[in-house]
């Protein structure tokens, strides 16, 4: 019987426990989170259906113009948030499953019914000028975070083994957000061309889709993200990431940020902080997602250091590699000073992220993957 | 079917595996409760915001309308409430099954070719529509009115420019909806009329 390495020990059950490299696979029908997750869109399809359906003719150049906007507007966010799921490399089929359910089930399935009645109830309770100002801001966090949310709980149901950390949490709940806020974005497109009876169609969604646009850096993606970080923090599906205050705080700080956002005026109340207080709210929410973004990397840092510190014996990572890859911007930085090459450094970095994805797909076994890219990083390190 | 994907028999429940329960029924619960949850609880909660003498609508840039007694607003301000925009107003009154609604838009041109607008984008007053008419406001506004009844309910449009003189084409638009159920609309015709003449345009139109 041969020893196991500690270094190999670690990997292994770094593997296990991030659930790196398990397959995600969508139809599951023995999996009730699956029929919930049919229900819910095809209940939200329905109702979009209803909502843009009778009008749809009539107003063609709005729907047109607000799915041509906000669908290119989608490919930076898509951009940024490839770029900070390097570390978990969440499969795209279910950060797709994901974006549905924010931009189908959240939207039309859960939140227009429900906000709907608690706008409501906010007016019968405080009258319509007290709705006017505070309904906005005391409705939406309760129904879109939590509808939203939902999505992350039904992956959980969906893919037990992948979605795990906090940080898994951030980077779905950021594809959910993405999803509520273009769906809703196009919705808004629609609403402005019925308020305005149809008239100068094109000008009306262009001029929501600058609103909304400039609007949405802050918006639903940052919300979703900080509050479905802070679920799995509740929910603890790691070991030792359990916290049930600090999640809670962050699910609440979400909730907050998303008042702050949609009662604005309320807040402002006219005057020069109606002009300073939108800044002012995204410098906090900016500064607070950093921070929940990492403390959320923690165990991921953790993992992948595990996952490739084996490497070190073979050659292709050597230490200053390891601790850039697993570790922050700053160390990032320190890397790409120690080689004086920023596009040397990146090449690195990536192809240290590779071999890491096929050691967990191949559960730390020695692959054609895995040699493949051990080999790319080894031609990076020797060439010139 | 991988090992990994396999469920145990024990765990097996008509074909769905128990394992996933806890996941699946806690977020359809979640979901139920936000949709149907507050629907039911606003079904339960009354109106309690009744028009009372001498209140006063806000029509947004100084424009004001006096709405019927006893009327229930749902929607929209009184004068010194939060305020009110002439471009994107939203009022809603409602009594015993009739709404009337009153809606703001930015729209160059007469009220008529407003009106004219409006139902093309949106339709008609329901069942058959007379000629349409004009209505003089205390005030001196003119509006453009249209009528309809039928089966499915009776129906009043009546577009306003909220502005007189050269400033008339340039002016807010405003849409007054009213609808009732069939045949109802002669039981609040004094008060829907008295509630149309008293719109007054703001001072600075």
């Amino acid at each position: 019987m041969t020893a196991v390495p500690q270094e190999k020990v670690a990997q292994l059950d770094a593997i296990e426990e991030s659930g790196w490299g398990q397959p995600y696979r969508f139809l599951q029908p023995h999996n009730v989170a699956f029929w919930v997750y049919v229900v819910g869109v095809g209940a939200g399809a329905i109702t979009m259906l209803r909502v843009f359906g009778p009008g749809a003719q009539f107003y063609t150049p709005a729907l047109a113009g607000g799915v041509v906007l906000f669908g290119l507007y989608l490919i930076p966010w898509l951009l940024l948030l490839r770029h900070h799921n390097r570390f978990t490399a969440q499969p795209a089929s279910l950060l797709a499953t994901g974006f549905v359910w924010g931009g189908v089930a959240a939207t039309f399935w859960i939140a227009l019914p429900a906000n709907a009645a608690l706008l409501a109830i906010w007016a019968k309770i405080g009258g319509t000028s007290f709705a006017q100002d505070w309904g906005a801001g005391l409705t939406a966090p309760i129904n879109e975070e939590f509808g939203k949310a939902i999505g992350l709980i039904l992956l959980i149901g969906l893919a037990p083994r992948l979605v795990r950390s906090a940080y898994d949490g951030f980077i779905i709940g950021a594809f959910i957000g993405l999803g509520f806020q273009v769906f809703e974005d196009i919705l808004y497109v629609y609403n402005g061309a019925t308020q305005q009876y149809g008239v100068d169609q094109l000008g009306s969604s262009l001029r929501v889709f600058i609103v909304r646009g400039a609007a949405g850096i802050v918006s639903h993606a940052l919300f979703s993200a900080i509050f479905c970080a802070g679920l799995m923090w509740v929910l603890g599906r790691t070991r030792g990431e359990r916290n049930v205050v600090r999640g809670v705080l962050t699910m609440l700080m979400a909730m907050f940020f998303h008042f702050a956002w949609d009662d604005m005026g309320g807040l402002s109340n006219g005057g020069v902080w109606a002009a300073i207080l939108p800044f002012l709210i995204a410098a906090v929410e900016l500064t607070a997602l950093f921070y929940v973004l990492r403390h959320a990397a923690k165990h991921e840092r953790t993992w992948i250091r595990e996952l490739l510190t084996p490497e070190l014996a073979t050659g292709a990572v050597d230490p200053p590699l390891l601790d850039a890859v697993s570790g922050l911007r700053r160390d990032r930085k320190k890397y790409r000073k120690h080689l004086h090459s920023r596009r040397t450094a990146n090449h690195r970095l990536e192809a240290a992220s590779d071999l890491a994805q096929e050691i967990a797909r191949a559960n730390g076994a020695e692959s054609p993957g895995v040699v493949h890219t051990r080999a790319e990083l080894l031609r990076l390190h020797n060439k010139p | 079917m991988s090992t990994r994907e396999w469920v145990p028999v024990e765990q097996r429940w008509f074909g769905l595996d128990r394992r996933t329960f806890k996941a699946g029924f806690s977020a359809l619960a979640i979901a139920l409760l936000l949709i149907y949850g507050w629907q039911g609880l606003n079904a339960a909660i009354p109106w309690h915001n009744e028009i009372r003498a001498g209140q006063v609508l806000d029509l947004g840039d100084g424009a004001t309308a006096v709405p019927p007694v006893g009327w229930q607003l749902e929607q929209g301000t009184l004068v010194g409430g939060a305020g009110a925009s002439a471009t994107s107003l939203q009022v809603l009154l409602a009594q015993g099954g009739a709404t009337i609604e009153l809606i703001g838009a930015a729209y160059d041109g007469s009220a008529a070719a407003f009106l004219d607008q409006v139902h093309r984008s949106q339709g008609s007053p329901p069942g058959v529509t007379a000629a349409r008419g004009s209505l003089t406001t205390d005030s001196g506004l003119v509006g453009v009115v249209e009528s309809g009844s039928g089966p499915s309910g009776d129906g009043v449009d009546v577009a306003f420019k909220m502005g007189t003189g050269d400033a008339v084409d340039t002016a807010p638009a405003l849409l007054v909806r009213v609808r009732t159920a069939s045949g109802q609309f002669e039981h609040y015709e004094d008060q829907v009329g008295a509630m149309l003449r008293s719109i007054t345009p703001g001072a600075a139109r």
